[in-house]
């Protein structure tokens, strides 16, 4: 049986390997093989997968990378996320990667992918644009072509085209991938002192590198390593982390919060492998079935457009009744516009549902943490001491 | 009646305290602090803990709460961690339960925490970067005078005429007392020099807290420096700051003592949410 600790030192290896040692074995494993690379938000991974591909998340530099050649590439204020994509990419780091999708997260990403364009010619590019418009008939019929643009791209870079079984298998694939993540998740929030918030980050990390297969595997052995696991219980507050979605947070930064004596019992870190908050249909048409969720039942972020005030932010207060959560931590990359124009609109619902919340700001490679942990620190001091419970 | 312990993880020192709690009657069994001095903090607080533990005739499982503070959240076999400031807050009020602010002057950083009769904090401000208000400084220059720790207060109080050194950067500081030992200027006014110098500083903090007037109690290692808290109170004075500076022979031992004081009122708070729960 694979033990935790053994299942920890693989995520992070594949986390601190900036090289992608192991889509680079993936892809020589087999002639024809085609990875395709994706920023961190959603796309439909299963019609890469269908195309005989490896969807491979690329999220940035995180703390480990210098970033010399991505600053040319960008105004000072803009996020990190885009300079250390174009890092990796000019230092050659990504030279294997046969395709890049850039999901419609905003305007910085939309750039990047006329950049990647224009750079490396060669390489299909394609920036992926989700609907704003949440009806059947018009948002719904713009995916579905969308879709169908992705799935032809794909089929000409795998040399043959992409059937409507091949993307049922898939999607069935793709479910169970989904379903094990909230299993994970579920137990996190039922026992988070034994699936800290630093291991459940890795292994999902893992599942944005691993083929679908494998990451489902090692799902499966984490969650019944973890149900084994001799972890004391702290008196720590439950809380939820929100406003990442994109550019990530350094890994010492979750650590630190936990730290600070907060269990994070729900966060989006990740977004890529809870979109689609259920199975996705298998019957049927696939790209339909693929929109329909996509409609109809999807995660919320700040780059998905809301059309009711009346729910805006519902989720998170929903989120922090289900987990049980007593507060929330607002932890949004520096310059991100979506995130931090959302911000305050959460924080109002929040307010008005009484439940607490503290925000600050990071980079992927912050290394200060000390502010950091004053103020996690300090919510979760109050939230224990001070709350009315 | 539940026993509970606090340790205090410092820079400098370790601290460790255990608590008897029977409702709002608290009794301190016992206190220690042990210098790191180039050690494992950690290690050194879960031996300061074991060996507290022994001497009070207690084991880990009789002690109801573990608090940490300071340093101490990686400890490990803690019941809950405390951010330092919480814990200062309610140590000073178990000092004396007249205090509204908190001067906090560790080895690396001060700070002033206004606080309510709860113990609750409700304003701070602490030291900028520069390690020039800190007991590590003092420490370093004492160190270069050739005096014992425990001489400093005593020495500086007998400063007539203080010379005043640099109160932004360590650094400057340090060239400063180089330049007096050079003039000759002695000991005593060289320390009382440093000491108004960081009393400047630490003023002009509670003053930003907004604590205007009532007890201040100084807490961590330099508010057993003799030197620091009359310099403190004449500094007071002179900036027309009606609080009253109050140090403790326990002052030490605030975090520590916070920390096993909070971890009581969480294990009524848990066990009541448990009661109410079945």
């Amino acid at each position: 049986m694979t033990t935790l600790r053994e299942i920890n030192e693989r995520c992070s290896a594949l986390y601190e390997d900036l090289n992608f040692g192991y889509a680079r074995e993936w892809k020589a494993a087999k002639p024809g093989r085609k990875v395709v690379g994706h920023m961190p938000f959603y796309v439909p991974r299963e019609i890469i997968h269908a195309g005989g591909g490896l969807p491979l998340g690329i999220f940035g530099g995180g703390d480990q990378l210098e970033v010399i050649h991505g600053d040319a590439y960008y105004q000072s204020y803009i996020c990190r996320i885009p300079r250390s994509t174009i890092e990796l990419a000019v230092t050659k780091r990504l030279d294997f990667v046969d395709g890049m999708l850039f999901p419609s997260i905003c305007d910085v990403v939309r750039n990047l992918s006329g950049m990647w364009k224009v750079m490396f010619p060669n390489v299909y590019a394609k920036y992926f644009d989700v609907p704003q418009n949440y009806r059947d008939d018009i948002g719904g019929t713009f995916y579905i072509n969308e879709l169908n643009e992705l799935r032809e791209g794909l089929g000409k870079l795998a040399g043959r085209r992409i059937s409507d079984d091949e993307i049922r298998a898939s999607i069935v694939l793709f479910n169970e991938n989904r379903r094990l993540v909230r299993e994970v998740y579920a137990f996190r929030a039922a026992q988070p002192w034994k699936a800290p918030a630093a291991d459940v980050y890795l292994l999902m990390r893992a599942g944005m590198t691993l083929a679908v297969e494998e990451h489902n595997r090692m799902l499966r052995e984490y969650l019944d390593a973890a149900d084994k696991a001799d972890a004391r219980k702290r008196d720590n507050c439950r809380i939820v982390v929100t406003g990442a979605f994109c550019e990530q947070p350094p890994l010492n930064l979750v650590k630190s919060i936990e730290l600070s004596g907060c269990y994070i019992v729900d966060d989006d870190f990740l977004l890529v492998n809870r979109w689609e908050q259920s199975d996705v249909a298998v019957e049927g048409d696939p790209l339909a079935n693929l929109a329909h969720a996509y409609l109809h039942n999807s995660a919320h972020t700040a780059a998905k457009y809301e059309d009711t005030e009346k729910e805006k932010g519902m989720w998170l207060v929903d989120s922090v009744r289900k987990n049980r959560a007593e507060g929330v931590i607002f932890a949004c990359p520096s310059f991100c516009d979506p995130a931090l124009l959302e911000r305050p609109m959460l924080q109002r619902v929040l307010a008005e549902h009484k439940i607490p919340f503290v925000a600050f700001k990071y980079a992927e490679n912050s290394g200060q943490m000390q502010p950091i942990r004053e103020q996690a620190g300090t919510f979760a001091d109050s939230i224990k001491l001070w709350s009315v419970q | 009646m539940v026993f509970t312990a606090g340790i205090d993880v410092g820079t400098g020192a370790v601290k460790t305290v255990l608590y008897a709690v029977d409702g709002p009657s608290t009794r301190l069994i016992s206190k220690r602090c042990d210098r790191v001095r180039q050690r494992d903090p950690l290690k050194l607080a879960a031996e300061a803990y074991d060996q507290s533990l022994e001497a009070a005739g207690l084991k880990r499982d009789d002690i109801a709460y573990c608090a940490t503070t300071g340093e101490g959240e990686s400890l490990g076999f803690q019941t809950g961690h405390f951010y330092s400031m919480t814990t200062h807050a309610r140590g000073a009020i178990e000092l004396d339960p007249a205090s509204r602010a908190v001067l906090d002057v560790g080895a690396l950083h001060g700070r002033a925490i206004r606080i309510d009769e709860r113990g609750k904090v409700v304003g701070y401000k602490m030291t900028s970067q520069c390690a020039s208000g800190s007991g590590q400084f003092l420490e370093n220059i004492a160190r270069y005078l050739g005096i014992a720790q425990d001489e400093i207060g005593v020495l500086s109080q007998q400063g007539a005429s203080p010379e005043k050194v640099s109160g932004i950067c360590a650094v400057l500081a340090e060239t400063d007392v180089i330049n007096m030992v050079s003039r000759g200027i002695s000991a005593a006014n060289i320390l009382k020099g440093i000491h108004i110098s960081m009393a400047d500083r630490l003023a002009k903090l509670l003053k930003s807290a907004g604590t205007k007037d009532g007890v201040v109690m100084m807490t961590g290692g330099l508010a057993l420096d003799g030197g620091l808290v009359a310099a403190m109170r004449e500094t007071c004075v002179k900036e027309k700051i009606t609080v009253e500076i109050k140090s403790s022979p326990d002052s030490i031992y605030a975090g520590a003592i916070g920390a096993a004081l909070w971890g009581a009122f969480r294990h009524e708070k848990l066990s009541m949410l448990e009661r109410k729960a079945a």
